[in-house]
């Protein structure tokens, strides 16, 4: 398309002028648009149709995964949350026990498991919690005490550090370190995990993690609180009787 | 239609906390045995649905579930049956006796919404 401007452009004033050359400039925009709009075939736009469809299904797939991703996340998070409070929420110590067995139980999936805590200076750790364990154990476990054997269970005992199976001469799916203030003070040993289950996952990882970290000191602060109750009642009950007398 | 009423009937303080995370926009029942489950059931006649744990004391899950298909008041409730028993058996048993899903733990949060999600559908989520 040609556009033709008249001669006479040049003689209008200059705002007049000023219209009439972008009106000249729109039209021949217009024209190179039309020009380009000829050249291509009505197929080629129904590619271009197509090859957007495509972009936009991948951008929604992309969404999906992403949102698929975010929920993923946001349960591991409730997870661990839940855990942490659980753990926190008592100061007695048999709940606190509890808790770490459900969340051996109802969060990791272990079918049988002991809690194991050194017994003062005597070598021997005694089994505060199991479960399972008439089946599992191999005579690891003798009179409600551990007194080694396994060498992946000892190695935790000794060094702190989280053990996940297989692991060579051992047939425990993973050991947990549980410390106070750095100082190693029994362990959870997972011996099986339920069947559905085939392996632990990446997060629970996470989870056996924050049991190393929160779970001893949970229990040590709740046995610490339960004992300096107990004496305080003894204390005051003997005040009483020294007031009677 | 009021927000969909969920009980809760598990032993496990636990994950009753964690349905109170997951759960948000329902209200919900709380029951920590299988006896004090069939209690809230009677007490709330306005429940849509029960998430059930199978292993409980006093009364087990399954025991739960066939007093309530036994009673004409609860019988088209659904039901969740949730448990670490990972059989094919002990799910075949559980959806034959009425329940309506079955959730192995550990579930992932996401699994067990969807379920809630289907089984309430056409109710609106409180705010």
């Amino acid at each position: 398309m040609t556009i033709r401007v008249p001669e006479e452009v040049k003689d209008q004033p200059p705002r007049r002028a000023d219209a009439l050359s972008e009106l000249q400039h729109t039209l021949a925009r217009a024209g190179e648009l039309l020009r380009s709009l000829e050249k291509s075939p009505g197929a080629s736009k129904d590619t271009q149709l197509q090859q957007r469809l495509v972009e936009l299904e991948d951008d929604r797939n992309q969404l999906s995964k992403q949102l698929s991703d975010y929920e993923a996340q946001t349960g591991r998070l409730m997870n661990l949350y839940v855990a942490t409070y659980q753990l926190h929420s008592t100061l007695d110590p048999g709940e606190v026990q509890s808790t770490i067995a459900e969340i051996a139980t109802n969060l990791i999936g272990a079918e049988q498991f002991a809690l194991l805590f050194w017994k003062g200076d005597s070598g021997e750790c005694e089994i505060a919690h199991a479960q399972g364990l008439e089946e599992a154990g191999s005579g690891l476990y003798e009179n409600g005490r551990y007194s080694g054997g396994d060498p992946a269970i000892d190695a935790t005992l000794s060094d702190g550090v989280l053990r996940i199976g297989p692991i060579d001469g051992s047939d425990v799916v993973a050991v947990v370190p549980l410390s106070v203030q750095g100082a190693v003070v029994g362990a959870l040993v997972i011996h099986k995990l339920f069947e559905h289950k085939a392996m632990l996952r990446a997060d629970d990882r996470d989870l056996l993690d924050l049991l190393a970290a929160h779970a001893a000191s949970a229990l040590f602060a709740a046995r610490v609180y339960s004992a300096t109750d107990r004496k305080l009642k003894t204390l005051e009950s003997l005040i009483q009787l020294v007031k009677r007398g | 239609m009021p927000p969909r009423k969920v009980l809760i009937v598990d032993d496990s303080k636990l994950l009753h906390r964690m349905f109170e995370m997951m759960l948000r926009q329902y209200p919900l029942v709380h029951a920590y045995d299988g006896r004090e489950g069939l209690v809230r059931l009677g007490e709330n006649s306005d429940i849509d649905l029960v998430l059930l744990d199978v292993n409980m004391p006093h009364m087990n899950g399954i025991e739960v579930l066939t007093a309530m298909k036994a009673d004409p008041r609860f019988a088209n409730i659904p039901v969740v049956l949730i448990t670490t028993e990972g059989s094919e058996e002990q799910t075949d048993r559980g959806l034959a006796l009425g329940a309506s899903a079955y959730v192995k733990k550990p579930f992932r949060n996401e699994e067990l919404l969807a379920v809630v999600q289907r089984l309430t559908a056409g109710a609106p989520a409180a705010t």
